[in-house]
């Protein structure tokens, strides 16, 4: 205990010095905490049984500062861990800070640091370290760039990376709490105390300030104990350190973040050792095998490096199962050494580093970009006829049998090439007479099992380049070195006059090379400032379905009862392709995405569209968007997904939801989903679709239209297939044709198959011949017509399903990936539950029902409850409602 | 040694910089050994004096004292109707051209003798390109700074397309080398500065002088501000010590005005322009860089040369190859006042720590002494002499 006759107050904080031969720096330190702007600190210096003169400075030091007190240790405790902790004991101040001999604080640093405990009243507050070799700051700048209050190392991980214990400042009494002490004994104690200070502390904060200067001292040979990474007890004394650490996690019921500690362990600490394994003599790296194969096994497996870095998930895997040779050989060959075994190997285009045994497994962590390749140039001769050299090209571990090369000059300007010729004593050579104006720059392409490689030349692999230049008729060639070190032979025109034609033809062919992506031009740019700025205009509206593709959906059968009602309305639709969209009654087409739409865009006051195109524009206030959007959603939506969206995916969809001003629903359980799901909180029209109108009124005409366009008879029955788009499986497209094929041959002559695919699928398809009873529909503008024709459907998890079941006719679902589905995407209802027909998971079931449509008389019910609950609202009245809602203010 | 023909390529050759310092200091070693010494000089300062002797020959490539604007591109600033621009850059382009021309002639005069053109700046090497494929012309590259200052400005773009074909390419310490040589320059090599004197004092008389010295032009890159303010945080401590500063420069008002905020006008002195910086050294007694960023400064070596312990901040790599802290010198980090201002107390408190420092500062400049150094260029040249152009 502390003398305290005086009856002082202990002060508010105290300062450990540490120092053990520091003779030239320790006054440096001692002086950094004299000149301090915070007062109220009292300095305890340990000094751990030097043998220069440190013990002599510091009493010298000490000697008349009442708050500066030297304790000398009677032996050399070998570590840092005793000075500290006996400096803890020998002090009395609420706050603790640790200062090393040899280095020292800003004079701003007490101030700052205690300033942050007040404010915060963290556990600890960590400050910034500037290393003297290069003044920045240590350790992963982001950690240190701003100020973090009250973090848990739980939710900042990435912390672990700091394992410093001198740049903090730390309540006593949580050290005190947790009897936190620097362990005795070993070394890389900071490993230990800072690893268990982070789990320990409720929360610590970081202060964005330069605190502690940390010397490195470069190309000494005072290297400081932590240092020596050559001597093997180093190498062992950290993984001790780890082991303590590793021990703590586990018996304090943290070893959840053990992932994060090897992860550090990983990155930091054993890349150190891995980058110095060459200058290892053999019985450390014996030793160095032994130690990290246990340990790697004691708390990791070999997943732990599969995110890393090439190179390092190389060599970690290479340790992890203890093959020495091919750990060996890793090292020779990224240092540019030969390997004692060929082990650079491909399966197809994919390199991997084979290790000495064989395991179909090792390919996943021995995995490589591509080959190293190595060359050097000689001999470099340039004359009017011939540009040779002399090369010489490596591919270490690899059997030089199986690589051929050549050599490739290039006309960067004009595209055209040279090869290479290689002569009987291996000279490589190319004929340059008929070089013409530009740079040739050289390649080398080397061809290895059959993939190409291609390596652009730099000087450094040249051996004295000579500068030489050619005159050849009006042209000069020049050997040339570009600002990227790239080799290459210019060829430039010996006249000035000629130097200018040449650039200009040259400008001219880049130029209109460019034309084709045309920008905009100076007009458009100065509309697109002022359209916004247009007047609304009130009797306008502006429709669009499904993006501009369609004429289609509830925006089409809002915009025919609108026409109707006959008020004095603008009407304009937007297409992606105008011109094949026959557009009934007054409205006028667009371009979607054109200037014109632009224009009405920001003019039109009423917006009515059924999936999104808040992002063309900017809608102002008194412009009104009704949002109808396209079918009762089965899959999840939104906030909803499966796969939670990124935020930008979020913020996308939030330009889109923020502002709609109506909704449009079918059914109750649509108005609910979508408000979650889009986090949408505007009003909502729940009126049932507008395109349903149409199901309901069945006019005779359109069905009528819809026969003669497919060019099916009244007598035929039609099924109409359409499978929704599976965007995750790039044989689904396949899945459809084969199945058309076999439903073609199964339906019986008198039934037609229409076939409705995705528009994403509509002209893939539109090129396959099918059979004459299978009909592609994909491309008719409107399905809603469709079901008028069909007598039964056969659909998957389309919302299709939830229209057409309003017809009461038979649905069959073929929903072979039913699983797979739900896993992928989530439904918001058990689907096999509430299906309005027979859910069928391979084609034959299919068959079965389609051949005997008897059988379906059983789902029946299932489809009118089906139809009760999600379509009960459909009374053909639905767009008249919507336009009663939103146009009656006229 | 046979006479050999040595050409100096500089921005302006009667300017005052350090290169230009050291380029005179050659100059006049070599032509002592009987060489032809010539310069080639893009421009020249109006009226004022040189470093360099009257005796050696001056080439000016802009008789007119032209100054080329900086490259533009024609069609773009054409379609704006930016005449002026346009013109101007038209003008330049004709003028490097015709410069090109001179500089061809220039070299020609040498016939088939060989030519060693030590380009000491970069910039003059866009009128050389006519004669890079000469090959009794060998071109020896200089970058007079870190390269840290020279990513600051235009020059290292410079150095990146005029150095790689240089027979060789001269940095000012290995650091500097290094960064090259991982660019993938093949043909970097080291050369320190010389110094223009060595002079003994005993260590004892030099700390009787009682004296700090700084110089250099008085600029905020120079750090006089911070020289200032670290001496004022000592001097109560250090009676009878004096601040000097050698120098001419813009920031004159404001360093004279904060020596007046301090009260320190009987203490620290703005000495200005010095003819004989050596007597000015002779008669101090420690020297203070607290410069912002360097190359290898002369103003160290020369200090160093007189025996003089020094306080330096840590501003470049050449710091630490021309200091060997806690042997003959301190060092601390960029702008660190209080440190700096430690470490000014520290030698001028302690004599023997003094004594030593000052010792070891004279032994170990002598690797700048000048004739140490014009035999590493005797070296250089045969070597590059000797080189063989790969061209039977």
């Amino acid at each position: 205990m502390v003398n305290r006759k005086d009856m002082q107050q202990p002060p508010k904080l105290s300062v450990v010095v540490i120092a053990f031969n520091n003779e030239l720096y320790i006054e440096e330190a001692l002086q950094s905490l004299q000149e301090q702007t915070y007062a109220n600190l009292e300095v305890v210096v340990v000094n751990d049984f030097s043998s220069d003169r440190t013990g002599e400075l510091i009493d010298r030091f000490v000697e008349g500062k009442p708050n500066f007190k030297a304790i000398h240790l009677p032996e050399n405790s070998g570590g840092c861990s005793t000075p500290r902790n006996t400096g803890i004991a020998n002090s009395t101040g609420e706050y603790l800070m640790f200062l090393d001999g040899d280095d020292w604080y800003t004079v701003t640093a007490c101030e700052k640091m205690v300033e942050a405990m007040d404010r915060t009243d963290s556990d600890f507050v960590a400050g910034q370290v500037i290393r003297t070799n290069n003044y920045e700051i240590w350790y992963h700048k982001q950690l240190y760039s701003t100020e973090r209050t009250n973090l848990n190392i739980r939710e900042f991980m990435g912390m672990l990376f700091d394992s410093l214990s001198v740049n903090k400042i730390y309540k006593r009494s949580f050290l005190d709490a947790h009897q936190l002490r620097f362990p005795e004994g070993i070394h890389y104690e900071d490993i230990v105390f800072t690893g268990k200070a982070y789990f320990l502390a409720e929360s610590f904060s970081i202060i964005p300030e330069p605190v502690y200067y940390w010397r490195v001292v470069e190309n000494s040979d005072v290297k400081s104990i932590t240092n020596r990474r050559f001597e093997f007890d180093n190498f062992q004394n950290r993984i001790v350190a780890h082991r303590y650490f590793d021990q703590f996690l586990r018996e304090s019921g943290a070893s959840l973040y053990q992932k994060e500690k090897n992860n550090k362990f990983l990155r930091h600490d054993l890349k150190l050792y891995t980058n110095d394994y060459l200058l290892f003599d053999e019985e450390y790296k014996e030793k160095f095998h032994a130690l990290i194969y246990d340990y790697l096994h004691e708390t990791m497996d070999e997943y732990a490096f599969l995110n890393l870095a090439e190179k390092d998930r190389i060599l970690y895997y290479l340790l992890y199962i203890g093959d020495r040779a091919a750990f060996d050989d890793y090292i020779a060959y990224i240092n540019g050494y030969e390997t004692v075994a060929n082990r650079i190997q491909t399966v197809g285009s994919q390199y991997y580093f084979s290790a000495s045994s064989t395991d179909a497994h090792h390919q996943k962590f021995l995995k490589m970009q591509g080959p190293l390749i190595t060359y050097r140039i000689s001999t470099i001769h340039l004359d009017e006829k011939i540009f040779s050299f002399k090369a010489d090209v490596n591919i270490n571990s690899i059997d030089d049998d199986s690589i051929t090369s050549f050599w490739m000059l290039r006309n960067r300007q004009t595209g055209a090439t040279l090869v290479s010729e290689k002569m009987e004593d291996g000279t490589i050579s190319f004929h340059v007479e008929n070089m013409t104006e530009g740079n040739y720059y050289l390649s080398l392409y080397v061809n290895h099992m059959g993939n190409l490689h291609k390596v652009l030349v730099k000087k450094s692999e040249i051996s004295e380049l000579p500068n030489i230049e050619v005159k050849t008729g009006s042209l000069s060639k020049s050997i040339y070195i570009n600002q990227k070190n790239s080799f290459s032979i210019r060829v430039q025109p010996l006249k000035n006059i000629d130097q200018v034609k040449w650039r200009l033809k040259q400008r001219r062919a880049a130029q209109s090379a460019k034309k084709p992506q045309s920008k905009e031009s100076a007009f458009q740019k100065w509309a697109k400032r002022w359209i916004p700025k247009l007047p609304v205009r009130s009797n306008w509206v502006l429709f669009e379905s499904h993006m501009g593709k369609q004429y289609s959906d509830s925006p089409k059968y809002i915009y025919e009862q609108l026409v109707k009602t006959d008020r004095n309305f603008k009407y304009i639709w937007s297409f992606q392709d105008p011109e094949i969209v026959d557009l009934p009654g007054p409205a006028i087409k667009v371009k979607r995405n054109s200037l014109k739409h632009l224009y009405y865009l920001n003019r039109a006051k009423y917006w009515v569209d059924n999936q999104g195109m808040a992002h063309l524009a900017d809608k102002k206030e008194q412009q009104v968007y009704v949002q109808t959007w396209h079918g009762t959603p089965l899959k999840r939506m939104g906030y909803d997904q499966k796969k939670l969206p990124t935020n930008q995916e979020l913020a996308k969809l939030k330009k889109q939801t923020d502002v709609w001003d109506y909704l449009v629903s079918p059914n109750r359980y649509t108005s609910k989903v979508l408000k979650r799901g889009f986090r949408y909180g505007g009003e909502i029209l729940e009126t049932g679709y507008p395109r349903n109108d149409l199901l309901i009124s069945q006019p005779p005409e359109i069905l009528e239209k819809a026969r003669m366009h497919l060019g099916v008879s009244s007598e035929k029955r039609v099924i109409l297939f359409a499978p929704t788009f599976r965007d995750w499986d790039p044989n689904s497209f396949q899945r459809v044709l084969d199945d058309v094929q076999i439903l073609s041959k199964e339906i019986g002559e008198d039934t037609v198959l229409v076939l409705r695919l995705h528009y994403l699928l509509s002209d893939k398809i539109a090129q396959f011949e099918l059979p004459p009873n299978i009909i592609d529909a994909s491309n008719y503008q409107d399905i809603q017509e469709l079901y008028l024709v069909a007598d039964m459907l056969i659909t998957d998890y389309s919302s299709v399903m939830f229209d057409y079941a309003l017809l009461k006719r038979p649905i069959l679902l073929y929903c072979y990936d039913l699983d797979e589905y739900i896993t992928r995407r989530g439904m918001y209802f058990d689907f096999a539950d509430k299906a309005p027909g027979p859910v069928c998971e391979t084609i034959d079931e299919l068959l079965n029902y389609v051949t005997h449509p008897e059988r379906l008389t059983e789902y029946r019910e299932a489809l009118d409850q089906f139809v009760e609950e999600f379509g009960s609202l459909e009374d053909g009245k639905a767009s008249a409602k919507v336009i009663e809602s939103v146009f009656r203010q006229r | 040694m046979e006479r050999k023909n040595i050409v100096f390529l500089i921005n302006e050759f009667n300017s005052h910089g350090g290169a230009q310092r050291v380029a005179s200091i050659l100059t006049e070693e070599f032509m002592k050994d009987g060489h032809h010494v010539s310069i080639l000089s893009v421009n020249e300062q109006k009226n004022a004096p040189s470093y360099f002797s009257e005796d050696v020959p001056v080439k000016l490539i802009h008789k007119d004292n032209y100054r080329p604007p900086a490259p533009i591109e024609l069609s773009s600033n054409l379609k704006q109707w930016r005449l002026m621009k346009v013109s101007k850059d038209l003008k330049r382009r004709y003028r490097l051209q015709k410069q090109r021309n001179n500089v061809k002639k220039f070299f020609e005069d040498f016939g088939d003798e060989e030519v060693y053109v030590i380009a000491i700046q970069v910039y003059g090497m866009q009128w050389m390109q006519p004669v890079l494929y000469k090959r009794n012309i060998k071109f020896i590259g200089q970058s007079h700074e870190s390269v840290a200052a020279a990513k600051s400005s235009q020059r290292y773009k410079r150095i990146l397309s005029h150095y790689r074909q240089v027979s060789k390419f001269l940095l000012l310490t290995q650091k500097d080398e290094e960064h090259f040589k991982e660019a993938g320059f093949t043909n970097t090599g080291v050369m320190y500065n010389p110094s223009p004197f060595r002079h003994f004092t005993p260590p004892e008389t030099l700390y009787q002088h009682k004296k700090i010295v700084s110089s250099g032009r008085l600029v905020a890159g120079k750090g006089f501000d911070v020289l200032i303010e670290s001496f004022a945080s000592v001097a109560d401590t250090l009676p009878g010590w004096t601040l000097h500063i050698y120098g001419e420069g813009p920031a004159e008002g404001s360093l004279q005005n904060l020596i007046r905020i301090f009260d320190l006008e009987e203490r620290v002195f703005l000495e200005g322009q010095t003819e004989d910086i050596e007597a000015s050294l002779r008669e101090a007694s420690l020297f203070v860089l607290s410069s912002k960023a360097e190359g290898l400064p002369m103003s160290l070596i020369e200090a160093q040369s007189c025996g003089l312990p020094c306080v330096s901040t840590d501003c470049a790599p050449g710091i630490r190859e021309i200091l060997t802290e806690y042997e003959d010198s301190l060092i601390a980090p960029v702008g660190d006042v209080h440190l700096i201002g430690r470490h000014i107390k520290r030698l001028a408190d302690n004599p023997e720590l003094f004594y030593s420092y000052s010792r070891k500062a004279y032994e170990n400049s002598l690797k700048f002494d000048k004739k140490v150094i014009k035999q590493q260029w005797y070296e250089l040249f045969e070597e590059l002499g000797g080189q063989r152009d790969g061209q039977s």
